[in-house]
């Protein structure tokens, strides 16, 4: 698409939200630092900074207007010596945040690497036998849409407080996940490649090893990305029910002992840790494993493009951010494996 | 010397209502260092015999036999696209299909990839080539493997005029300097008589309809009269067997 | 497969035999297939089963027929239909709520700048675990009734903003060009091509939010609120009835199976049906 097409119609926005885009086309001749106030890094910034003022006006009404609206509402300040002292390791919970999250991560870890090997196994029958998907097909949804309350409760009961209740909880969530991706996976098989390999008379061994697993490698890669992003989540429910350390005990540890700021500290540095992965780890394994697929990129810079309402604000703002759309919604099925069923992903 | 003996040669696709007949009682014999076309409207069968040739697809029934001087021969195969692996470089992509991985056999591929122009791009992967690019390094992979036979089916036709015209006269030259057996399945009437020195067209139904010897020394220039002459045989001969209704 | 069709038998009569034997094939095929299917159900109930009682305790996990009668007995005791009604109605308020926010967003979402500034909101929302948002809002609110409704906004409006967003973004283009040629006003266009085209992404937000809202319900309800689901199970923990804790969870979640499964597929499938149309 041209620049010039871009100008011109500002695509979706004229019909959805006809005042907050259209204008943006007649100023693009602004000044620079009226183009970076309104670029996306600027927003970006300000969302924690509003962030900080709507908490501080909510305390303000609190305790001035309305002050049976809540129990508790700690103050930032509270909240972030909180995360201060957390990160420097003093603390008053049992183990310091680094062991703790050092337990979780250990447990999410062995969980996974038994959830993708299992799932593997049963995702590759299930996408070369019509039978075996018969056999498994149900009970993977109904796996898949059970609770992980359901399943950190049942493990806590079946297996007392320690390692395996957690990591069975990981297996269990992440589990769904990895069959489907793997089953789609082999269902999109590259016939042409295959036909090609046959044609040159390539051996098994070596098709296999080339093709066939090269090819289901992007599946596997969404798979272990819904699997941590989903194992995680089901593993502080089993430590909040069912533990005696790691992350999900130690927020339960503050919420009972009704630390209100604790709770909320403790809750930041999730979102710390999660984002961590989602964004260090697996972009960059990702940008490892798919660098024979410049098309990745480019898509992205397509995209991107098409955000922006004109050439010369994408630009002029050095928003560097990989963070398109697709990266932004945490897991992204690296090509739209399992889509429906993986999609469902997000569950509490 | 490669031998082509097909006999009899018969596919289907599907049973019962959605039976298609693809090939029905092909009878073809190839031999030598020729350059075989084969022409016909869409959907006639051509691929499908390349496939059988090949050895992608089993017949439903009849007899397939390539040999080189009495043993089985070695096959290449160039596609419509290019079919290269993209998580393999360029170079990767030529080593798959070769029976072993030693330093001769890297310098054969890189020869060949020098041949075709893309000598300094063996550390590429797919993606990061142009269109008319992979197809070359499909070009390439198939001479690579020295195959006694080459099938190719409308290697050009995904490509721009002029890139299709500058890796004809490639392809013209690689074969004149191997001598090897190509059979080349192509839409383009044109591209046919160019490169040639047999043509075989296909009626709709998978008929081997005509088998036409082009005589003409080598290279053939289109605006040459005789060129055009024969060309318009062709042609003819197209019309007469209706096969031009849905080219 | 050149063997076995060696011998060329197409004339008449044999092709009618021909389409029967397809026509065989086709249903062994199903039989099989259901066959198969009975075989998963057999063997997945029957290891639950035997799991329960003899690989553990029947106490701590009640096997299928115990969780069959159990819900019969809490069906006898009158609290079912009031505990289901608590949790729907604050999934339908809530997720109403996370509707609006989450489909605004979306929308302020093609702004650049409301783009920087809601990104990080979204990867928050989709990635903090809603028990969190259950811990966060129970400790502030306590017993208050909004606690839970924050809760299940906080972790809801990300996945519908994600897909109006993505929905707004694959907008036909196109087809709005040649309405413009054509001179169709703002409102026809709106209503024949803007509409139609997002209503499916809006609708799988809402199938998807909605498998989200009811877990997240639930959760919340364990530690803060005095009615639903939620808090049935709460009760049941702290009186040691495992099987009745269990119970009140699988009854729900079979709920809300059929509910998605069933009910919300249907629907999409009956309004939805020229978008397979398109893809196949
Ligand atoms: N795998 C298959 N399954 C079913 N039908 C097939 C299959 N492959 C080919 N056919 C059918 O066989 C017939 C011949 O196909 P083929 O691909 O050989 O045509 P073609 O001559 O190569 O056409 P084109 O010039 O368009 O490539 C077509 O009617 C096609 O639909
Ligand atoms: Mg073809």
């Amino acid at each position: 698409m041209s620049a010039t097409d871009t100008r011109r119609d500002t695509g979706p926005a004229d019909t959805a939200a006809p005042d907050t885009v259209d204008e943006l086309p007649r100023r693009r001749r602004s000044h620079p630092v009226v183009r970076v106030l309104r670029s996306s890094l600027a927003g970006r910034i300000a969302f924690p900074i509003v962030c900080l003022l709507v908490w501080l006006l909510a305390i303000r009404i609190v305790t001035s207007i309305w002050p049976f609206a809540v129990d508790v509402l700690p103050t930032p300040t509270q909240v972030f010596s909180f995360m201060w002292d957390e990160l420097t390791g003093e603390t008053l919970a049992p183990r310091n945040v680094y062991e703790t999250f050092g337990i979780s991560l250990r447990r999410l870890g062995i969980g996974m690497a038994i959830a993708m090997a299992i799932g593997t196994v049963i995702g590759l029958g299930m996408g070369l036998s019509k039978r075996v998907n018969a056999f498994f097909n149900d009970w993977v949804v109904a796996i898949l849409a059970m609770p992980n309350l359901a399943w950190a409760l049942f493990c806590s009961l079946a297996f007392g407080f320690g390692d395996v209740g957690p990591i069975v909880t990981v297996v269990l969530t992440g589990i769904p996940f990895v069959i489907i991706n793997v089953r789609e996976g082999v269902r999109n098989a590259p016939t042409d490649l295959y036909d090609m390999a046959r044609a040159f008379g390539v051996s098994r061994a070596d098709t296999i090893r080339h093709v066939l697993l090269p090819s289901l490698m992007p599946f596997m890669f969404a798979a272990a990305r819904y699997a941590f992003a989903l194992g995680w989540k089901g593993l502080v429910v089993a430590e909040v029910f069912g533990g005696e350390d790691g992350a999900g005990w130690t927020i339960k540890f503050w919420y009972d002992a009704h630390r209100a700021y604790g709770v909320i500290g403790y809750a930041l540095l999730f979102v710390v840790f999660a984002l961590l992965f989602e964004k260090f780890l697996f972009d960059r394994l990702s940008g490892y494993f798919f660098r024979w697929r410049p098309e990745v990129n480019a898509a992205d810079v397509v995209e991107q493009r098409f955000d922006a309402p004109g050439v010369a604000t994408a630009t002029a703002t050095a928003d560097s951010g990989n963070g398109t759309h697709a990266t932004t919604t945490g897991p992204k099925p690296e090509r739209g494996a399992g889509g429906d069923e993986t999609r469902r992903s997000h569950d509490g | 010397m490669a031998e082509i003996t097909v006999r009899n040669l018969h596919k289907e696709f599907g049973v019962g209502a959605d039976k298609i007949v693809a090939l029905d009682d092909v009878n073809l014999d190839i031999s030598g260092h020729v350059f075989v076309s084969i022409v016909g409207a869409s959907g006639c069968g051509k691929s499908t015999l390349l496939n059988i040739l090949s050895g992608i697809e089993t017949p439903s029934h009849g007899q397939v036999q390539i040999t080189e001087d009495g043993r089985p021969a070695a096959k290449g195969y160039v596609f419509q696209a290019a079919r290269l692996l993209p998580w393999r470089t360029v170079m990767d992509n030529l080593l798959f299909v070769q029976k072993d991985r030693s330093e001769q056999t890297r310098a054969r591929c890189q020869r060949y990839l020098d041949m075709v122009q893309l000598g300094d791009k063996g550390r590429k992967y797919p993606g990061e080539l142009s269109g008319g690019m992979q197809q070359r390094v499909g070009i390439a992979r198939a001479f690579s493997t020295e195959p006694d036979v080459l099938f190719m089916d409308e290697p050009f036709s995904h490509l721009d005029a002029i890139t299709a015209r500058s890796l004809r006269a490639e392809l013209q030259n690689m074969w004149q300097e191997t001598r090897k057996t190509v059979i080349f399945v192509t839409h383009d009437v044109g591209e046919a008589v160019e490169l040639s020195n047999r043509i075989l067209v296909f009626a709709k139904g998978g008929h081997l309809a005509d088998d036409i010897d082009m005589p003409l020394p080598f290279p053939r220039d289109v605006a040459d009269p005789e060129v055009a002459v024969a060309k318009a045989n062709v042609f003819r001969t197209f019309e007469q067997i209706g096969a031009l209704a849905v080219s | 497969m050149a063997t076995a069709v060696a011998s060329p038998p197409t004339s008449a009569p044999p092709r009618t035999s021909e389409e029967e034997r397809v026509r065989a094939a086709r249903r062994r095929d199903r039989i099989n297939a259901v066959a198969w299917r009975l075989a998963g159900y057999a063997f997945f109930l029957g290891l639950w089963e035997f799991a329960s009682g003899r690989l553990m305790d029947e106490r701590l996990l009640p096997g299928p027929v115990d969780v069959l009668r159990t819900f019969g007995e809490l069906w006898a005791s009158g609290k079912v239909p009031g505990a289901f009604a608590d949790t729907l109605t604050r999934i339908g308020i809530g997720f109403a709520i996370a509707f609006v926010v989450g489909a605004a967003i979306g929308i302020l979402m093609q702004n650049r700048l409301l783009n920087g500034f809601f990104r990080d909101a979204v990867t928050i929302g989709v990635t903090t675990p809603g028990l969190i948002w259950a811990l966060i809002t129970a400790i502030i609110f306590g017993n208050r009734p909004w606690g839970p409704l924050i809760a299940i906004v906080l972790t809801t409006f990300a996945l519908i903003s994600v897909n109006v967003a993505e929905g707004i973004k694959a907008l036909p283009k196109d087809l709005i060009d040649m309405a413009k040629s054509f001179g169709v006003g703002v409102v026809r266009r709106n209503r024949q091509i803007v509409i139609p085209h997002l209503a499916p992404y809006i609708f799988t937000g809402v199938r998807f939010g909605f498998s989200i809202a009811w877990k997240v319900t639930v959760l919340t309800e364990v530690f803060s609120s005095s009615s639903g689901i939620g808090f049935e199970m709460r009760t049941a923990s702290q009186l040691f009835r495992l099987p009745e804790f269990l119970t009140w969870i699988l009854a729900f979640y079979v709920f809300a199976l059929l509910l998605e499964k069933v009910v919300l597929e249907v629907i999409e499938r009956r309004f939805f049906a020229w978008r397979d149309t398109i893809k196949s």
